[in-house]
């Protein structure tokens, strides 16, 4: 009897607390159609954006575009997102239920840019034109995609390496073959094409520097980025030495040991934690090592990508010397009215959008302020 | 009698762990230079302070015949509600981690509810509870990551519980003290008190121990309240050290701590297990997360060692019991 009662109280429990999230979701939904009521003149379109997760504030940033877009032009749009960047499957899942509710457009941020390729089919049928932004899917169905608002990730690497290069430059003029020296980059994964894109980037770009400068570069570390790289000359006849950490997760925890692997090497000068995830890494490593400084004569330079409260202090405290931001905010804001031009029967054209570097001296600026989130 | 023979046993098996250790320490110190430095030290200690939290706290279920799988992805929830009420919600640091504490006791009852009283498989439960809790924290603060305080600044002071700095820079892991003494607390818990004893009588015969007259129950019950209260303050350790949260992240910390349980000793059927060799086994398992990167091994070849350390260390015990 007892536990009869116990597991009727327990139900009771559950099904109050998913009424309690479900009035919650509800009130948000709502108050979101009285801003766009506010804004302009309304074209009333109404977008599903499907984002990779809600899991770094990066994201934030981008519903903060989303929204500022959808209460200028007054449209509304719902976004929804795994709990994880590499929950594929839900996600694609949840794409499937947008196209079901027919929406006048789709914004897509796919996980995996494979997975998606059915859906995207479905849509074009459906008529519901697609506009991908953050990552774009190379081989969608002819005519799904209309348009893909995305950072360049080869170039936002290159200008990490661009920035950091003159900083270390006259060390790696006097490096040679017996005194060599080490440049690290962390990288979260060797999967995500913008991830290998954006490593990539820092390291051809690197290679291409110092090759300029009479050095030859050798790239050691993850297999992936070594075989990627074209260029680079065996490690016991470079002067450079490019080192490439992957963790066997994307936690901040086996990043710093990646991090930490490569900094408590003598010979390392520099390293670059290609997203949020690998520079806290960077960052974590250097609390028990505290070796980065913004001289090269002094410890290792940092930089990282991105942005989070713990990179902005690093770069604020002298242990960065500056990181590169993408544009999330300006993401998710041509994402909307992308849409909504085609909504409006225009035509529309791929966006390319830069990686911005930021240090103590612009920080501040109101170009580079609103996208370095939290 | 009996007892002395089993006790002699778990002796020896701390012994043999010990050993491994210090195997692998010295391992890794003749292949990498840089892994024989204080700062490789303090980093194996750094990784060690969750995870041997975690496992404490999970060594009581392990040794009820249970298992609390929710740990992992309720730590990372319970340090996301704490640090969204400090940042977003701008309550004082003490109030996050106290919540922080108390959501991770909260899901105990429940996992304990559901496994004593309602008799769910405790492997079906606290998956189901570590679903729960992998999105209850994404869900109460509205998806994003949350980074806790900083050291440096005023209101990150509890970082230093775990981490000291000296004027000079020195980096003193106190934490490590912190650790031991609960460690020789929960060993007294479970060998010298009402507790621990029943704890481990459930493990062995749990239809004697409720013909003795035992509140069989309770005690079933307490053993996941103990999970839960050591993966709150799991996530406290988490966000003092990694200060960024990342919401959906944490499957796959239970892993570890459970690994480092079964390592140490804890028998996965329940009724054998100490708390020392918890703790002996989670620096087994922390030793390799950072000493295979600095050998050189990479991301996939980590994993695919990491798990054959595990197979040879129960098999090791499995074979030394059908002796």
């Amino acid at each position: 009897m007892k536990k009869k009662v116990l597991a009727v109280l327990l139900a009771a429990a559950m099904v109050l607390s998913m009424a309690a999230c479900g009035a919650k979701g509800g009130d948000a939904e709502k108050s979101d159609g009285g801003d766009s009521a506010e804004g302009g003149e309304s074209k009333g379109y109404s977008f599903e954006i499907i984002v990779k997760s809600f899991q770094s504030t990066y994201w934030q940033a981008a519903v903060q575009g989303i929204e500022k877009a959808c209460s200028e032009l007054g449209v509304t749009a719902n976004s929804n997102g795994p709990a994880n960047e590499s929950d594929i499957a839900d996600q694609v899942q949840m794409l499937d239920d947008a196209i079901e509710k027919k929406p006048d457009g789709i914004g897509l941020a796919a996980c995996d840019t494979n997975s998606v390729l059915d859906s995207l089919s479905k849509a074009l049928e459906a008529g519901i034109p697609v506009v991908c932004f953050d990552t774009g899917v190379d081989n969608a169905p002819e005519g799904s995609v209309h348009a893909t608002v995305a950072t360049d990730n080869v170039s936002a690497g290159a200008t990490a390496a661009e920035n950091m290069f003159p900083v270390i430059e006259e060390k790696i003029k006097a490096a040679t073959t017996s005194d060599q020296v080490r440049i690290g980059e962390v990288n979260q994964d060797a999967t995500a094409l913008n991830i290998q894109q954006r490593g990539q980037g820092f390291i051809d770009k690197m290679l291409e520097l110092c090759t300029g400068a009479g050095k030859k570069v050798a790239v050691v570390g993850n297999e992936f980025y070594v075989n990627a790289t074209e260029g680079a000359v065996a490690e016991a006849e470079a002067e450079v030495i490019i080192e490439v950490g992957v963790p066997a997760q994307t936690t901040v925890d086996l990043a710093s040991t990646e991090a930490q692997k490569i900094m408590s090497k003598d010979d390392t000068i520099a390293i670059f934690g290609s997203n949020q995830t690998t520079a806290e890494g960077v960052i974590t490593a250097n609390q028990t090592l505290n070796k980065l400084a913004t001289d090269p004569e002094k410890g290792i330079i940092g930089a990282g990508f991105d942005a989070g409260t713990p990179q902005k202090e690093a770069i604020n405290n002298g242990q960065f010397i500056g990181s590169v931001t993408q544009s999330p905010l300006m993401m998710g804001y041509e994402c909307i009215y992308t849409l909504a031009k085609i909504c409006d029967g225009e035509s529309v054209e791929d966006i390319p959008m830069e990686g911005y570097w930021y240090n103590t001296e612009n920080m501040d600026a109101d170009d580079i302020a609103p996208n370095l989130y939290d | 009698m009996a007892n002395k023979k089993a006790f002699g046993k778990i002796k020896g098996r701390e012994a043999m762990v010990l050993g491994i250790i210090i195997v692998m320490v010295v391992l890794f110190s003749l292949l990498s230079p840089t892994f024989r430095t204080y700062p490789t030290l303090v980093s194996v200690l750094d990784n060690s302070y969750y995870i041997a939290l975690m496992a404490l706290g999970v060594t009581f279920p392990l040794i009820t015949g249970g298992v609390d799988l929710s740990i992992g992805t309720g730590l990372v929830s319970y340090a996301l509600i704490g640090g969204y009420l400090i940042i977003h919600q701008g309550t004082s640091v003490a109030v996050g981690i106290i919540a922080c504490i108390g959501i991770g006791v909260l899901i105990g009852v429940f996992n304990g509810a559901l496994i004593a009283l309602m008799d769910l498989p405790p492997f079906l439960a606290t998956l189901c509870t570590c679903m729960i809790t992998r999105g209850l924290g994404p869900a109460l603060c509205g998806g994003f990551g949350v980074s806790w305080p900083s050291a440096i600044s005023e209101t990150g002071a509890f970082r230093k519980i775990f981490k000291f700095v000296t004027a000079d820079g020195t980096v003193v892991p106190i934490g490590i003290i912190f650790i031991l003494v609960l460690v020789v607390i929960m060993s007294f818990v479970l060998n010298h008190t009402k507790v621990g004893r029943y704890t481990i009588a459930i493990g062995s015969n749990k239809e004697a121990t409720r013909l003795a007259g035992v509140n069989v129950k309770f005690y079933h019950m307490l053993a996941y309240i103990i999970s839960g209260l050591f993966a709150g303050l799991a996530g406290v350790a988490y966000a003092a050290t990694y200060a960024t949260i990342y919401p959906g992240s944490g499957a796959g910390f239970e892993l570890d701590a459970i690994g480092g349980a079964i390592v140490g000793g804890v028998s996965a059927s329940g009724g054998v297990g100490t708390i020392f060799g918890t703790f002996l086994g989670v620096l087994v398992i922390c030793l390799m997360k950072v000493g295979l990167p600095f050998i050189g091994l990479q991301a996939n070849w980590q994993q695919i060692f990491t798990g054959i350390v595990l197979i040879v260390a129960v098999l090791v015990d499995v074979v030394k019991k059908k002796k």
